[in-house]
């Protein structure tokens, strides 16, 4: 599945949030939207899924305009936010449960999507049976992305996905996130404020500021980017641990 | 979240379904009053006279081979004319001045029978002949008192602003009653309190008012040592006793005609006092006392305590629960379209809002020419209650549900019907039982007025004690529906729990 933004602009009252956007999402291309808090980022993603509609533009997928009933297209979109977005009256079954319900999928199969994306995700069968509130922060992300990428989407769009985790399950998670980018093939969209993580997961960068995307390109195009210019600042903000002496 | 990821088509088929469901109901709930095999309906108002009246008018026509039966005790004149014009009773017991100042508009005050009957067949309504005793309103003191105060006449009331009034609600209202009494008395400053005609022989006794008013057939006047002051401007009209009916019913039951002229001069004004005060103070039952008054002898029907109980529990929980269910299969729906559509919703909500404030009694008048009288007006009634608190608390459940989680199942891309089901009622399910816990809490009060339109309940008991200065059948009521109203709430809060899943707890 590939996206296409084209002359997007959007504007919440006063404020122009993006700014005649331009953009491509190649299929099976790992993209990282980056910029600070409030640059407009989550408001692209939900652009895509028709979350939100542009003042100005177009958003096509794979070479249409977004249909008039969203719905299908958004069941083949895996959507995975900041805090996961697990229903907290359900438990991780019934939260996984979801969509293929339904779908009118049979027991079978879906049991046997849980058991491989419960490997993929690496959690035990045990925690199907809790609720949101009995899991961590770590396992409940873990169940979000299962629950994103149960119908097998072509496509996965993950809005901070770690921005509420700990240092240490940050990390670890990062890791377990770029194994499974890097086996399923799909299209895969990551906003995130963390240019370290960015780098990390993605193979292509997109920067966002001022409603505007100023560069794009992989890690080492932004390293080449103008003194004094915003990405050379973004990148220059990134603090190093200490020399040990 | 934009309204446009709503399908305007799903919101079509709400509105169609709730508005065909609410035909549907109208329809089933008003009935026909055409089927020749329904007995005859008598009405009486909700004092002991009038329902004697009632009784005796129900047994003489019985005696001629037609059944009928009794729809007791309902409320006030308004209510009575009403449900005879529209064909809900056939039959009531009332008084030629009330007849010529309450319900006619176009007659002089003062207008005889014949120029009433000439009236009233314009409604298609008829006249009977008077029955022979004449009810007049008459203000009452305490005899020694009155002596005490030399007070004998109605003009001796005047400047004297000490005195405190005690006059039932009818009477503070009637044309015929106190607004034009004060005017041609000259009693402006009086000061005066309205309760209930049964509560003010009380008070006067007790000595909480000086002054009530009475109905001159009243077997409290001789109970309670009264004296009956003078109309010496000749205020009051004639009240002749008379039977209202309608004049299609002696086209449906033709032996009626005969039987209302077996009435005709039949009941003086001593048979009314001793027949009232057969009732009122030595606890005989209307029905016995017609049937002694007319020399039938009744098969003992002996209804104990319990059974009466039980059967008053009974209708009173069914008008709650019919009315509770219509109420939540609305409510819900009307909650969720004011959760989605803020314009919409703020209608919906002003609407209920106004309903609301409503008076229970107006809105119980205002249902009889839409559903008669009996269960069904109670049922609508109550029902037009629980919109309020089910449809703001369904609303405001919904619209309270967290940011990330409705962007969250908008971006699984269920259609509206399961994401409803499955995630938002669920997650305002908290809300939602608390304003169906309300409204069921609200209902079982507001039930018991039911009986002053023949809907039964414990307000029947109550209505009756109060009419009777009976306590213990006051009592037989008011604590059923006491407890009813805590059953309800223990037992929400026990669904409430029940139904909150382990991942909602705390």
């Amino acid at each position: 599945m590939q996206f296409a933004l084209r002359g997007i602009s959007k504007r919440f009252g006063d404020a122009l949030v993006l700014d005649d956007i331009d953009l491509d999402f190649p299929a099976a291309s790992v993209t990282a939207i980056i910029g600070s808090s409030g640059s407009g980022k989550s408001t692209l993603l939900r652009l895509l899924l028709g979350l939100e509609r542009a003042d100005a533009g177009q958003v096509y997928v794979d070479d249409a305009p977004l249909p008039e009933n969203i719905l299908p297209l958004r069941r083949r979109i895996g959507y995975v936010i900041q805090e996961g977005g697990l229903f907290p009256h359900l438990s991780t079954r019934e939260n996984l449960a979801l969509l293929p319900d339904f779908l009118g999928w049979p027991r079978a199969r879906f049991e046997a999507r849980v058991s491989e994306l419960l490997a993929l995700a690496d959690l035990p069968a045990s925690a199907l049976a809790r609720y949101p509130a009995e899991l961590s922060g770590g396992q409940r992300q873990r169940v979000a992305l299962m629950r994103a990428l149960m119908p097998d989407p072509p496509a996965l769009l993950l809005d901070e996905p770690l921005g509420a985790l700990d240092p240490i399950v940050r990390h670890e998670l990062q890791d377990q996130l770029l194994a499974i980018f890097q086996s399923i093939d799909k299209t895969v969209i990551l906003v995130t404020h963390d240019i370290g993580e960015a780098g990390f997961l993605a193979s292509r960068l997109a920067v966002l500021h001022a409603g505007r995307i100023v560069q794009t390109g992989d890690f080492e195009a932004l390293r080449g980017a103008e003194h004094g210019s915003y990405v050379a600042r973004l990148l220059g903000a990134q603090r190093c641990l200490p020399q040990a002496t | 979240m934009k309204s446009f990821a709503l399908r305007k088509t799903a919101w079509r088929w709400y509105g169609a379904a709730i508005v065909i469901g609410g035909a549907a109901l109208l329809g089933a709930m008003r009935n026909s009053s055409d089927d020749t095999s329904t007995p005859l309906r008598v009405g009486s108002k909700n004092f002991t006279e009038s329902i004697v009246l009632a009784e005796i008018a129900r047994q003489e026509l019985q005696r001629h081979g037609i059944a009928a039966e009794h729809q007791r005790g309902l409320g006030g004149t308004a209510i009575l004319w009403r449900a005879l014009q529209a064909g809900d009773i056939d039959l009531y017991p009332d008084y030629s001045g009330t007849i010529a100042q309450e319900l006619l508009r176009d007659v002089s005050p003062g207008a005889d029978l014949e120029t009433l009957r000439g009236a009233l067949a314009k409604s298609g309504v008829g006249l009977s002949a008077p029955l022979g005793f004449d009810d007049s309103y008459g203000l009452a003191m305490r005899a020694d008192q009155a002596k005490a105060m030399r007070i004998a006449r109605i003009s001796d009331l005047a400047g004297r602003p000490e005195l405190r009034f005690g006059l039932s609600n009818e009477f503070m209202q009637r044309q015929d009653g106190w607004p034009g009494l004060r005017r041609v008395y000259k009693l402006g400053a009086a000061s005066v309190r309205g309760m209930s005609h049964e509560l003010a022989y009380r008070a006067l006794a007790e000595g909480a008012v000086d002054v009530v008013d009475v109905y001159t057939t009243d077997a409290e006047i001789p109970y309670y040592s009264l004296r009956v002051l003078r109309d010496d401007r000749a205020y009051f009209p004639d009240y002749q006793a008379v039977l209202l009916y309608r004049l299609d019913a002696v086209e449906r039951w033709p032996a009626l005609a005969l039987a209302l002229q077996a009435l005709a001069r039949r009941i003086d004004l001593k048979a009314m006092q001793r027949m009232n005060a057969e009732v009122k103070l030595h606890g005989v039952g209307e029905t016995e006392t017609a049937a002694r008054f007319l020399g039938i002898s009744l098969p003992h029907a002996g209804s104990d305590r319990a059974h009466r109980l039980l059967a008053h529990t009974g209708e009173h929980l069914r008008l709650v629960a019919v009315s509770l269910t219509l109420a939540i299969f609305c409510a819900v729906p009307l909650g969720v379209l004011a959760a989605h559509k803020p314009g919409l919703g703020r209608l919906v909500l002003g609407l209920s809002s106004i309903l609301q404030t409503v008076p229970s009694l107006a809105m119980l008048v205002f249902m009889i020419p839409l559903f008669g009288i009996g269960a069904r007006p109670a049922i609508a009634a109550l029902f037009l209650y629980s919109l309020l608190p089910i449809v703001r608390n369904t609303q405001t459940g919904l619209a309270g549900i967290a940011r990330e989680l409705r962007e969250s199942a908008a971006g699984l891309g269920l259609p509206l019907r399961t994401r409803l089901r499955r995630i938002d009622l669920p997650l305002a399910r908290g809300s939602i039982l608390a304003g169906i816990k309300t409204a069921a809490v609200i209902n079982v009060g507001t039930a018991t007025l039911g009986a002053l339109i023949g809907a039964g309940g414990l307000g029947e008991p109550i209505l009756t004690g109060i009419r009777l200065d009976d306590l213990t059948l006051i009592l037989e009521g008011a604590i059923p529906a006491a407890l009813l109203a805590l059953l309800v709430q223990w037992l929400f809060e026990r669904l409430e729990r029940a139904f909150t899943p382990r991942g909602l707890r705390r």
